[in-house]
């Protein structure tokens, strides 16, 4: 939603191909076949459509499909067996889409300057906790958005919009969203350890770069500070979402009453103009 | 035509497993001009040498062929034989019919034919090789030895007691290289200045040892024997021979206390005119260029403090950089180490906390010489710790750093260990990260089991992260052995970085033109039979600029390199390989590439009559000459380009 309304305000022609399928990323570990397949048919469909580049907001999506083009660009055989299977759709795979992220689409496609020279609505210098999320930064070998032990690149992007940011000691923990299904109890500590830390140390809100761990910090913020017997509320926000308060799109319009955390809170933190 | 002799070496079942050596040799026996042809088990034994010597009599052979390994094994040997048999050393041919042949492939079948081939190839080269004479050259009875650390002090020390002058060049002010940072030693805790200091007052004593501090070697040309090195003397700034190193500018120096000193791993600050330690040799004054106001910016307040301090008058500001040639007959290459940077690892939290150290930084804490004149503290309070972590393999033995393992970080981790219990007593928490511990020297293994009753908390594994927070440092850690995970709580953390390649070592590599290892180590000629020869013949390697080692096994290394450059030294003088580059007059035009493309200066131009020559005693053989000459004038003795299409005829 806020990446639909992000990308015309920053000059991005953005085309949404109807027949794109899931990235299978979750069923890699049971069959890895399938996860490639399934991100080779997402980036064959690109290709089919004449399309160069493919923005993947999400982090576990951006990996599969990562991962996809690292071990098809490794082995013909596979490749070959890939495209077997997609020619019956008509698909051909070759590996021609360069991939984004949130992190680097925003840093690197468009620049830090860019979006600085377009903010309408500066921040006025609240202190925020940034989370990366795992998938966003490792692992390193297949091609990650940004560095995994010293990620910097939505501290950067956030400085432009007159946000700050600070370095805590918990800022590459993980969220353990995937671990929800089987032990729902682990990654609900997890994430409630985190977002205590957080609300200890002061920082105003936690802006994330995965909607996976977005889901934990804001959809189930409520469940894990119960877990962890903590009452402050962190207002959770996605960094299109704060991007776009910052651009002047309207809060609405990027979702932020759909947050369950307080989110709402951030969008009066702007300096009047 | 020559009276061919073809021999067979089995290597043991090496090479007969997988050539059919009696095949081999009844077909060698029907080549063109081969009189006689032979197998034996071990061809390089006495019995082997003395089959080949008495087939060479009975049949008045004149060239020779073996078939067995590498000509990098036994090509000498064979050369020996023949010449003692009464041919020519250099009409004997190596065919290499086991890393070529056996030991690349599977069958008996492939294997033979390919040996088969080659056999058939040499033949055709016998026919045409030429008898070669080695000429002699002089040696020059003086040595080199660059970098004045643990290795290059003992090199030195036993070159000038076997009677031979040394120059000792050293690249910092001072010598006494890593080891004079260090406190105590592993395992036997000796101090490390009381057994290192003697020495280096040796070294400054010696007569015959020329010690050249503040000085970088530039260039090399020549060859073994006699090397011309060009040296850059850096200014001191200092007249040697004035200054009585009192310290009195030291205490003057407007910069006092505001220069990180390199010496204590910059935990410290120095003036800009400094001795790097007290035990300094030579105990001479320096002035740091890069942090010097009068240096830097032309003037410094109502004139330089140092100069108005300084009683001999010994401060020189008009000093030059200056270039001299040193004339040698060996080089003993001992560049040390470097500790790897941590700030490459961010989880460990070295860019993050001034509170997490590397190991050496800990020896100059330690030292009663450093920057908290032995007291052991966490650097941002200054207080002594309550506890501390060591980290070990912090790079090593790490796919995304460096793979190989540091050899000493374990034993050095060890003993800080030991040094904490001692100093700070038995209350101090002290925790260690481990991967293995690794005590497999003389002693070591006590040592350990020493440190194993102090009450020490190790941790098998590799912490993901040290967080910096308001309570001190957090340490998580998986505990391979428990299966369990910790979070150690923590005032300092030390980290026991890898050892790495002394920066700059690319471009000396060039310099001196030896060859590196993968890891960027220089690389010796052979692994366990060669360990201290390089390459470039005359050229030798010591201590940790060939490997990741500990004070012990660098002495050793540094005396090993020490003698086999007496063995040079003391030579009248020395045989030239005579397979080298030649010309052939009457093809040469004069153009100049072969000149052009000579890395070791071998190949000039005769003024008169503008064709090419070659120095017999410079030239190599490395055959860049040969490939580059655009009229096929330059040629390479015994392959020349006759005798290779020959064989390729013959193989083809």
């Amino acid at each position: 939603m806020a990446a639909r309304e992000i990308l015309p305000v920053l000059g991005v022609d953005a085309v949404y191909p109807e027949d794109f399928s899931c990235c299978g990323e979750h069923v890699k570990s049971v069959n890895q076949l399938i996860t490639l397949y399934l991100s080779a048919r997402n980036m064959a469909v690109c290709e089919k459509n004449g399309l160069e580049n493919i923005y993947v907001p999400c982090s576990d999506c951006h990996l599969a499909l990562s991962e996809t083009k690292r071990v098809l660009n490794g082995s013909a055989e596979l490749k070959e067996r890939i495209n077997t299977a997609l020619a019956s759709e008509n698909l051909k795979y070759t590996g021609a889409v360069t991939l984004y992220h949130t992190l680097d689409l925003l840093h690197d496609y468009i620049g830090v300057e860019k979006i600085k020279s377009l903010v309408k609505k500066p921040f006025n210098g609240i202190t925020v906790a940034t989370h990366y999320g795992c998938k966003t930064i490792r692992p390193t070998e297949v091609g990650r958005p940004d560095n995994a032990e010293n990620p910097q690149k939505m501290e950067k992007i956030l400085t432009a919009i007159g946000v700050n940011t600070q370095p805590y000691p918990e800022k590459l923990d993980c969220c353990g969203a995937s671990l929800l299904a089987n032990l729902p109890e682990t990654p609900l500590t997890k994430t409630g350890q985190k977002l205590k830390a957080i609300a200890e140390q002061g920082f105003a809100a936690m802006v994330d770069a995965c909607p996976w761990c977005h889901k934990m910090y804001d959809s189930k913020q409520a469940k894990a500070l119960e877990t962890v017997a903590s009452k402050s509320a962190v207002p959770v926000v996605n960094l299109l979402q704060i991007v776009g308060i910052a651009l002047g799109i309207d809060k609405e319009k990027l979702g932020l009453n759909l947050n369950s955390s307080p989110a709402e809170k951030i969008a009066a933190e702007v300096t009047a103009s | 035509m020559n009276r061919i002799g073809v021999f067979i070496c089995h290597c043991g079942i090496n090479i007969s497993n997988t050539v059919d050596v009696d095949k081999l040799t009844e077909f060698a026996a029907g080549l063109n001009g081969v009189i006689v042809a032979k197998n034996y088990k071990y061809m390089c034994s006495d019995v082997g040498a003395q089959l080949i010597k008495e087939a060479t009599r009975e049949h008045t052979l004149d060239a020779l062929i073996i078939a067995s390994c590498s000509p990098r094994m036994h090509e000498h040997t064979f050369r020996g034989v023949a010449e003692e048999s009464g041919v020519n050393p250099f009409k004997v041919e190596i065919v290499n019919i086991r890393e070529q042949c056996s030991w690349v492939h599977k069958e008996k079948v492939q294997g033979t034919e390919k040996a088969a081939s080659l056999l058939k190839g040499a033949v055709a080269k016998a026919h045409l090789l030429e008898p070669l004479q080695k000429s002699k050259s002089a040696v020059v009875h003086e040595a080199l030895v660059i970098g004045a650390g643990i290795a290059g002090i003992q090199a030195a020390l036993d070159l000038a007691n076997d009677g031979f002058k040394v120059f000792l060049v050293e690249k910092e002010a001072s010598i006494g290289g890593r080891m004079s940072q260090l406190d105590k030693t592993f395992p036997t805790l000796d101090c490390s200045s009381c057994i290192l200091t003697p020495k280096m007052m040796e070294v400054g004593n010696h007569p015959n040892i020329e010690l050249l501090t503040y000085t970088e070697v530039v260039s090399v040309e020549g060859r073994v024997g006699n090397f011309k090195v060009a040296v850059k003397k850096k200014p001191r700034y200092v007249d040697m021979t004035k200054c009585t190193g009192c310290t009195s500018c030291v205490a003057a120096c407007r910069m006092k206390g505001k220069v990180p000193d390199e010496f204590n791993m910059k935990r410290g600050k120095r003036s800009a005119i400094y001795i790097p330690f007290p035990q300094a040799i030579p105990l001479k004054c320096t002035i740091d260029p890069k942090s010097c106001i009068f240096l830097k910016t032309g003037k410094c307040g109502k004139g330089p403090l140092c100069v108005e301090a300084c009683e001999p008058k010994a401060i020189d500001f008009t000093q030059k950089e200056e270039i001299v040639t040193l004339s040698v007959g060996t080089i003993i290459v001992a560049t040390g180490f470097d500790l790897l940077d941590p700030e490459a690892l961010y989880e460990y939290g070295y860019a993050k906390t001034p509170n997490v150290i590397t190991t050496l930084e800990f020896e100059r804490f330690v030292s009663p010489s450093g920057p908290s004149e032995g007291h052991i503290i966490v650097p941002s309070t200054g207080e002594p710790p309550k506890s501390v972590t060591y980290i070990l393999c912090v790079g090593s033995r790490d796919e995304t750093q460096c793979k190989w393992c540091c050899r000493i970080g374990c034993m050095s981790a060890l003993k800080q260990v030991y040094l904490i219990r001692e100093k700070l007593g038995p209350e101090v928490e002290i925790n260690l990260c481990y991967t293995d511990i690794r005590s497999f020297g003389k002693g070591y293994e006590e040592f350990y089991r020493t440190i194993r009753s102090k009450g020490v908390n190790f941790f098998r594994g590799r912490p993901s992260e040290v967080r910096s927070t308001k309570e001190g440092l957090v340490i998580d850690i998986f505990d391979t052995t428990t299966n369990k995970l910790f979070e150690i709580k923590s005032d300092m953390v030390v980290l026991v970085p890898a050892l790495v390649p002394r920066a700059g070592s690319e471009e000396f590599s060039r310099t001196m033109n030896l060859s590196r290892s993968s890891d960027g180590f220089f690389l010796e000629a052979h692994p366990k039979l060669r360990p201290s020869d390089t390459f470039v013949n005359g050229i030798f390697i010591a201590g940790c600029c060939q490997g990741p080692k500990d004070i012990a096994d660098t002495v050793a290394q540094a005396s090993a390199a020490a003698s086999k450059a007496a063995a040079i030294l003391s030579a009248k003088e020395l045989e030239n390989d005579p397979m080298i580059a030649a010309v052939e007059p009457e093809l040469c035009a004069g153009c100049g590439v072969c000149v052009a493309v000579c890395t070791y200066k071998a190949r000039n131009m005769n003024t008169i009559t503008n064709i090419a020559e070659v120095d017999e005693a410079l030239c190599a053989g490395c055959g860049a000459c040969i490939a580059a000459c655009p009229s096929n004038a330059s040629i390479h003795k015994n392959l020349t380009k006759q005798q290779l299409i020959s064989m390729i005829d013959e193989i083809l």
